[in-house]
């Protein structure tokens, strides 16, 4: 992607060895630094900023659309060149339906384009005698009952039926059809499969030639999700690479994986491979075994003494530290139960490479677990907040507008909430993989980005709580209850809030966390909790007062930490600048 | 085999093939089923096959004239398009058949392919091979194969 040039320059001293640090998505403006203090009065524009990219720069196209396109298409390019609108089919398909290819092409050289397509200028007719004989079944039939394309070539029905029948069920290859002479070469349009062929046929090749609209053109795309019928026109060079599609799944046009922002197409591919790679467990087996002497077979000791028998037909009988023969062991080398021989050899260093690598693996194999488990939590999680927003839509909203005596117009907060719980579960779903990536050297960013997750998920994680748990409690009960109201207000808030933290993670991290370029920051964060302990729930003071490395001024005593959502206001303040809740 | 609803075609392309032979070329219906060809092809002249007499089955499939006739050549033949199972490497026998196309023209480009072995598209990798280092060497080993295996027994 061209952008990453300009993050690159952008960063300045920032060295960045691994690609994936710089976005391909970048799309933020380079002018200011980002603001993580999210209490001043820049909030405002960045949320503009923010709306900016939700632009859509695609268009979500049905069925109905696409065939309306591809007639549009063949209708232009029919008049614009005169011919029938059969062949300017043909020439589009053949030509990607890159209309202003087509045109270029033909303007350039007609007669070499109407060869290789196979469209022949002058149409030869069909011998005008009483009987013509069929050039496959070499029957003999009348005039009326042979057919042939442009170039003359003269076949019966039931032939045409059965050639056409089986390039279509051959696959996409029957949008290229040629007359059956070997010599010939004339196309076969979709006028003849309509009038010759079955009417399943028909039926198939209608679908294929929709399909090749989509599946040839580089700028659109079918939506990947399962028995989704949509397409995606992407238009290129603009914004963001997220797509979502009608059927309400969101993906990323690059790569057709579900939406990752803020990590990158390259990482994601990455992780995915590692995840379903074996990769993980010839590390596991690596970690947690050693191999047969003998056989060589893995062994994994789950108990027990160093005497080990190798299951059949091996049976090798040796010992667990030494690795070697059982028989050798006695009074001489320390006892059948310790071996002195291998206590020697390691202290002569003989055993230390491989014990070294088999640490390293268990190590970098325990590091991925810890990402890989909250990854797919989250992703779990995800899609049971999926399933709780469809049921909230569907059923439970109503129910709730009963029972508290509120039109449904006014709970559309709830819905809002958990839309909102859904799309961060995904993005902090992503932030793992990112954080496996990030290299364990780069100390202040490693902090800085475990400081944003963790306030981040700290925040989704009151969110989700309050959407699920206390929702509850209205939803049971009897008659409407007055604390309905601060119920909005708290919800609201929180997801506000919540929404804020998470912009606040996706900016950081697809700029390549490239705030964190001093000591001083690296100072400032260090105080602040990692995401494993970041979901504390008192101790806020402290650690909000860690995001502001920014601004060591507005560090004052009279700053406060809102009681409501916790973000720290500064303290001119007398509202939260977040929730709007009174200190 | 029901020989007895043979398509029309199979009956003209069989009368055909025997009343007006190709130079060169043999085929006849085995007895007992229409659709299975007895083959022979000599050898083009000026070509390493030339004095031998090759053999060759020909199976018309159901599915025939839409699908492809099945060949194989059953006199052993050192030529790089065609495997040690006589199977062969020519694209009107995969996707460039084509219904027009019948047995006769079938069995002519198998005596083309004779005349003009093509090492670029390999069946038989080592035979290629052989043909593209050292063609003279490669004719060498055809000529000899065919005076071994196909000098009319």
């Amino acid at each position: 992607m061209d952008s990453d040039e300009d993050m690159h320059d952008a960063n300045g001293s920032e060295s960045l060895e691994d690609d994936f640090y710089s976005e391909d998505m970048g799309m933020e403006s380079d002018d200011g630094d980002a603001d993580y203090d999210f209490g001043n009065e820049e909030t405002d524009d960045d949320a503009e900023d923010i709306n900016l990219h939700r632009q859509q720069n695609y268009t979500i196209l049905s069925e109905s659309d696409i065939h309306q396109r591809q007639e549009d298409d063949i209708s232009r390019l029919s008049a614009v060149l005169s011919i029938s609108r059969v062949a300017a089919c043909i020439l589009l398909r053949y030509y990607k339906w890159s209309v202003s290819t087509v045109h270029e092409e033909w303007f350039a050289n007609e007669e070499h384009v109407r060869q290789v397509v196979g469209l022949l200028e002058n149409p030869i007719d069909i011998p005008n005698v009483h009987e013509l004989t069929c050039g496959i079944c070499f029957e003999t039939y009348p005039r009326n009952m042979i057919s042939a394309a442009a170039c003359g070539h003269p076949f019966c029905g039931a032939c045409w039926r059965g050639y056409i029948g089986t390039s279509i069920n051959d696959g996409p290859g029957c949008l290229v059809l040629r007359c059956p002479d070997p010599s010939c070469g004339a196309a076969i349009g979709q006028d003849m499969i309509n009038k010759l062929a079955t009417e399943e046929d028909k039926e198939k090749y209608a679908r294929y030639l929709l399909r090749s609209y989509i599946e040839d053109n580089r700028k659109t795309k079918w939506c990947p999700a399962p028995g989704c019928e949509f397409a995606v026109d992407f238009e290129f060079g603009s914004g963001s690479n997220d797509v979502c599609c009608k059927c309400s799944y969101s993906f990323c046009w690059h790569c057709t994986e579900e939406t990752h922002r803020p990590v990158d197409c390259g990482t994601v591919a990455k992780w995915i491979l590692k995840n379903s790679a074996e990769s993980e467990n010839m590390n596991w087996i690596l970690a947690n075994s050693k191999p047969c002497p003998k056989c060589k077979r893995p062994i994994e000791k789950n108990q027990g003494c160093m005497h080990m028998t190798c299951t059949p037909p091996c049976k090798f009988e040796f010992c667990w530290l030494c690795l070697g023969t059982w028989s050798e062991h006695g009074e001489r080398t320390g006892g059948f139960y310790a071996c002195n021989r291998y206590e020697v050899a390691k202290q002569e260093g003989l055993y230390d490479e491989s014990e070294r690598r088999r640490e390293m693996a268990k190590n970098s194999l325990e590091r991925y677990t810890h990402y890989y488990e909250r990854w797919a939590t989250n992703q779990s999680s995800r899609q049971k907040a999926l399933a709780d927003l469809h049921s909230m839509q569907t059923e439970k909203l109503e129910k709730l507008s009963e029972k508290q005596s509120q039109p449904e117009s006014q709970l559309k907060f709830i819905i809002e909430a958990w839309s909102q719980i859904v799309e961060c579960r995904r993005v902090l779903k992503w932030t793992y993989a990112y954080g496996y990536y990030l290299p364990e050297h780069e100390h202040a960013k490693r902090q800085f980005f475990e400081y944003l997750q963790g306030e981040a998920e700290s925040g989704l994680e009151r969110l989700h709580q309050c959407a699920e748990k206390e929702l509850q409690i209205y939803l049971e009960a009897d008659s409407p209850m007055k604390e309905f109201n601060d119920f909005r207000t708290k919800l609201a808030g929180l997801t506000s809030v919540t929404r804020n933290y998470f912009e606040n993670l996706v900016r950081a991290l697809e700029t390549g966390l490239k705030d964190v370029d001093s000591s001083n920051s690296q100072a400032a964060c260090s105080q602040s909790s990692s995401s494993k302990s970041a979901y504390g729930k008192g101790s806020k003071g402290g650690k909000n007062k860690a995001a502001r490395s920014g601004g060591p001024s507005r560090n004052s005593d009279d700053d406060w930490s809102c009681d409501r959502c916790t973000f720290f206001n500064p303290g001119s303040a007398s509202t939260c600048q977040m929730c709007e809740h009174h200190q | 085999m029901a020989n007895s609803n043979l398509p029309r075609r199979i009956i003209k392309e069989t009368q055909r093939l025997l009343s007006e032979p190709a130079p060169g070329i043999s085929a006849s219906p085995s007895e007992d089923n229409m659709r299975y060809f007895n083959v022979m092809i000599l050898g083009p002249t000026q070509s390493p096959y030339e004095g031998g007499v090759f053999k060759l089955e020909l199976f018309l499939p159901e599915e025939y004239p839409m699908a492809a006739p099945k060949v194989r050549f059953l006199t052993k033949i050192y030529h790089p398009n065609i495997d040690k199972l006589g199977r062969i490497c020519l694209d009107i026998l995969k996707d460039k058949w084509s219904p027009a196309l019948q047995i006769r023209t079938v069995l002519l480009s198998i005596q083309a392919l004779l005349s003009a072995p093509n090492p670029d598209d390999p069946l038989s990798d080592n035979i290629a091979k052989h043909w593209k280092t050292n063609e003279a060497e490669a004719v060498e080993t055809a000529k000899e194969w065919t005076r071994l295996y196909a000098s009319g027994a």
